[in-house]
């Protein structure tokens, strides 16, 4: 009996070992390609979202949902606003996103760097339409703080937790920034 | 059955979402889009390839008593292949994809056929089986997404990896007033009912029609 159960133990454990080594074989090709993409994506969306303002040294977020934060600076070298990486909740999971502001707290532009949202619904977060319905608000303007504040609220229908998602994440944002001031 | 019959039953005779009723959650979630129907289908279709093919290689080998775990095992890595590859060189897609890539591992299609056909049979019809099955979904996918996507959004989405490469058919007066709740679960839900209905009573005009030749 005991003979049975180690050649069933040892069968599933030799399965397991050889996914795990093609897996890892798998990984060893694809890493450093995932890495560089990543790292691509990053750098276009903060120049996509600085909004021909110029950046300035990448320093540590608040330790929860804001990453890092990069200020930004005009010709003269004046300190114009903040760009944050933010890590939100939406229906699929995780999204993280990028978003400037000035040093009002209002929304200069915003987008989202990765996300598992549903296709067609929670995914229209990436289109660039989807953000502009944030922007320039924050400052005197609040940000919405659900789909029901927008003029037209069914063009979000159908994916109102990534609403909630990714207007809280620029909330909180607004909030961060206005905590540091135009210093 | 012939090789012929194994390819060709999962297309319409055995369909895997009309006739079988299996992977129902990606084809309510991810008919949304035209594209995405395609996206979805070629995932599974590779998986389901990949999977049918090890467990029927290995079907002498694994004991029954450990056959789901092994298959989950063989199933679950060919996802995380599919996953990992299209992460690193075709991040579009991967993206475009979003949370229906990793569910593929849940979807009943592919462990349906583990445990009903490939364990069973040789490894060249395992693969056919595989294929007819893969298409016949993506088709079935397709075609929800063809009619939600018409009537719910009046577009039809060929090609959507961002918003510089798109090929989007926009339909005159459909997209001006479309039936938005085709677009939403319960108008996925309400038109699959209907499309079920009619693949019943085709099903049964053609069993009626062969009696009646017979």
């Amino acid at each position: 009996m005991i003979k049975h159960y180690l050649k069933v133990a040892f069968i599933l454990f030799a399965i397991c070992a050889v996914a795990a080594i093609l897996l890892a074989l798998v990984n060893e090709i694809t890493a450093p390609r995932i890495a560089y993409n990543t790292e691509q994506t990053t750098i276009a969306t903060l120049e996509a979202v600085s909004g021909g303002y110029s950046q300035g040294e990448r320093r540590e977020g608040n330790g929860s949902d804001i990453s890092y934060v990069v200020p930004l600076y005009d010709d003269s070298g004046v300190l114009v606003g903040y760009i944050l990486e933010i890590v939100t909740s939406g229906y699929g999971g995780e999204i993280v996103m990028a978003a400037s502001y000035l040093t009002d707290g209002s929304v200069l532009q915003s987008k989202v760097m990765s996300d598992n949202e549903t296709p067609g619904l929670g995914k229209n977060a990436e289109e660039s339409w989807y953000m502009d319905l944030f922007k320039g608000l924050g400052g005197e303007r609040p940000l919405p703080e659900s789909k029901n504040d927008l003029a037209d609220p069914s063009v979000v229908s159908g994916a109102s937790v990534t609403f909630g998602g990714v207007s809280g994440a620029l909330r909180s944002g607004s909030a961060y920034v206005k905590s540091l001031g135009g210093v | 059955m012939s090789h012929r019959s194994e390819l060709t039953k999962g297309i319409l005779k055995e369909n895997p979402t009309f006739i079988i009723m299996l992977g129902m959650c990606p084809t309510l979630g991810v008919t949304t889009q035209v594209f995405n129907a395609f996206g979805m289908g070629a995932s599974v279709l590779f998986v389901l390839l990949g999977s049918n093919i090890f467990i029927s290689a290995l079907r002498k080998v694994i004991p029954d008593s450990i056959r789901i775990p092994a298959y989950i095992v063989v199933i679950a890595s060919f996802v995380t292949i599919v996953e990992m590859v299209l992460h690193a060189f075709v991040p579009a897609v991967f993206s475009a994809l979003g949370v229906y890539l990793p569910l593929i591992v849940v979807n009943c299609i592919i462990l349906g056929r583990a445990e009903a056909f490939a364990n069973k049979n040789t490894v060249l019809d395992s693969a056919l089986d595989a294929i007819g099955m893969g298409i016949g979904f993506t088709l079935a996918l397709s075609l929800i997404a063809a009619i939600r996507e018409i009537f719910g959004n009046g577009t039809i989405t060929l090609f959507n990896l961002s918003e510089t490469q798109r090929l989007v058919i926009t339909l005159p007066g459909l997209s001006e007033s479309p039936i938005r709740v085709l677009t939403l679960a319960a108008g996925a839900l309400l038109l699959m009912g209907y499309l079920k209905a009619f693949f019943i009573w085709n099903g049964e005009r053609l069993a009626r029609k062969r009696g009646g030749k017979a």
